[in-house]
């Protein structure tokens, strides 16, 4: 069943024309791959999709519901969620807070309750600190978690952003390259992570990618993106193996890989 | 004169402005929202009290009344520009509190216009004595500043004032995980507007006497000075702002008569507060005391939790 559907999206910069009726269909429960070369639109295309810009035309449909133009706050809380490429933790808190500040229906969020209902949330807190701690503990980060976001290393900023992104039990994750600027295994070992939740909890990941290697293995369904609209799509080996996706993205030196 | 009475007055004032600094506090040093005309909700609640207090009403009442008048007006003014940039909310504010004192001054129906306003004293029917007044009235700013200071305490210990917190750092991030940004800003606002008037009213009902020329811009920025100084996100940093200012505008005053200076000596604080904000800003942004982080129960069960672990940092 197809959880996000996008339908030939617009949108313009200027004069210029970044997305170009794209269309995309992601399937409930899989790992969507997006690849394309620099400046072909993936991120602007993920920014449409969580509502960060505005399309100029087209529609975009989540779980069946039109999501098209509604503000990221609501897109998050039908339960999607984004990790940015670059990871926008907010560094003067700490680790912990990060996480904190995800949680989809957290209480003591309103003026009031946080005044009046302090020791209710005070309770629900105490019990969120234990989820924090497994999604800590899967990130590999849970020595730090009092420590200020800031002064986390930049593989670690990611690995946090992708924990932040879990924490709110979202149903669908936009990933915007998810294992770069981390050490291979590393990036291996995050996209396993994935692969499992996937698999056990049934959540859906659509991912920017460059590492080919890692959408052979991962991906169950590429998409080539080439100057603002969708040029291929399939299985991954099946895009791979096809003769325009070395003349758009990889190149002839990537050849072996079919 | 009594030199108590002048140790009193001095901190009636520090009370009061301590209040104002704290309510830039929860809009600057926490959400990060540059309020420039923090003057104008300040009096905005002196007016109201003002108003309200020759029409017979008892002294809490005004206070409220104070309150809820800057906190509504404060609402209204800046909720229109919080979709913008935060520039475009510093030159709302900080010309939404020229326009109302130049409106008052100019209006003879509205207050007394520029001949200013006589407030009724709320402890004057009391008592003669002037000692016993300068008490209750260090008593009641000192109240209404415990007061408060427990609330923005409360509230910025909560998820409440870390999502604020996180607006303050990156707005985008928030949106993206779920915040609708604006309430919160316009909930930072308002709160801080009924701070503001609450201060207003106190000046007024203190002083006895208000006014358009006592709402210089002037006043907002010595409350800027006193957050600066004191540390933006930390409320025991505001009041310890408040205090120090204060102690550093009065003695200067003091200080001039008995110095020889190659300046005007009436020109000396400025001369000193300019320095001290260049000084702080280059060297000590943070503020005498830095801030500190949310603390709610997830912190200490984390404290608790990351003790057993083998690497701990």
């Amino acid at each position: 069943m197809e959880i996000l559907v996008a339908d030939r999206l617009i949108k313009d910069f200027g004069g210029l024309r970044v997305l170009n009726e794209a269309s995309l269909t992601v399937t409930e429960g899989t790992i969507t791959g997006l690849v394309g070369p620099n400046g072909s639109g993936k991120t602007t295309f993920f920014n449409v999709l969580y509502g960060l810009l505005k399309p100029d035309g087209g529609s975009i449909h989540f779980r069946g519901e039109p999501i098209t133009g509604l503000p990221p706050y609501r897109i998050y809380r039908k339960g999607m969620a984004l990790g940015f490429q670059i990871p926008r933790l907010i560094s003067r808190l700490t680790v912990l807070d990060n996480l904190l500040l995800a949680v989809r229906q957290e209480d003591g969020t309103g003026l009031g309750t946080a005044l009046f209902a302090r020791r209710h949330w005070q309770e629900k807190e105490k019990g969120l600190t234990y989820k924090a701690r497994e999604i800590l503990e899967l990130v590999e980060l849970a020595p730090l978690a009092l420590k200020p976001a800031g002064e986390l290393s930049g593989g670690q900023r990611k690995l946090l952003e992708i924990g932040r992104a879990l924490m709110a039990d979202p149903v669908m994750l936009l990933l915007d390259e998810p294992a770069a600027g981390v050490n291979p295994v590393l990036g291996r070992k995050i996209y396993a992570t994935l692969e499992r939740l996937q698999r056990e909890k049934g959540l859906t990941f659509l991912v920017i990618e460059h590492r080919l290697e890692m959408l052979l293995d991962f991906a169950h369904y590429v998409y080539l993106m080439d100057a603002g609209r969708i040029v291929l799509a399939g299985k991954p080996a099946e895009v791979i193996a096809h003769p325009d996706f070395y003349t758009i993205y990889a190149g002839e030196s990537y050849q072996w890989l079919s | 004169m009594d030199p108590l009475f002048y140790i009193a007055d001095t901190l009636v004032f520090a009370g009061i402005f301590a209040l104002l600094t704290l309510s830039l506090n929860l809009e600057y040093g926490f959400t990060g929202l540059g309020n420039f005309g923090k003057v104008a909700f300040f009096m905005a609640g002196a007016y109201t009290y003002a108003v309200m207090a020759s029409a017979h009403m008892p002294c809490y009442l005004c206070l409220i009344g104070a309150g809820l008048a800057a906190g509504l007006i404060g609402f209204l003014i800046t909720f229109p520009v919080l979709r913008l940039r935060e520039d475009y909310l510093a030159i709302v504010t900080l010309s939404f509190g020229e326009i109302l004192r130049i409106t008052i001054k100019a209006q003879e129906g509205i207050a007394g216009g520029v001949q200013g306003i006589v407030v009724p004293g709320a402890f004057a029917p009391f008592t003669d004595s002037v000692r016993l007044l300068a008490l209750a009235n260090i008593g009641l700013v000192l109240f209404c500043l415990l007061f408060t200071f427990l609330l923005v305490q409360l509230l910025t210990h909560s998820p409440y004032g870390r999502i604020l917190r996180g607006i303050r750092e990156d707005e985008t991030a928030m949106q993206a995980i779920g915040k609708n940004t604006v309430i919160y800003k316009a909930g930072a606002l308002a709160t801080g507007s009924v701070i503001a008037g609450v201060a207003g009213g106190l000046f007024a009902q203190y002083i006895s006497f208000i006014d358009p020329y006592m709402f210089l811009p002037l006043v907002t920025f010595f409350v800027w000075i006193m957050l600066i100084l004191g540390g933006p996100g930390n409320n025991w940093g505001a009041l310890l702002g408040g205090l120090t200012v204060e102690l550093i505008n009065r003695g200067t005053r003091i200080a001039k008569d008995y110095l020889s200076l190659p300046v005007d000596p009436n020109n000396l604080q400025f001369i000193l507060f300019g320095m001290l904000i260049i000084l702080f800003l280059l060297y000590r942004p943070q503020g005498l005391l830095p801030e500190g982080p949310v603390k709610t129960a997830a912190r200490k069960e984390v404290l608790r939790w990351r003790s057993s672990l083998p690497t701990g940092s």
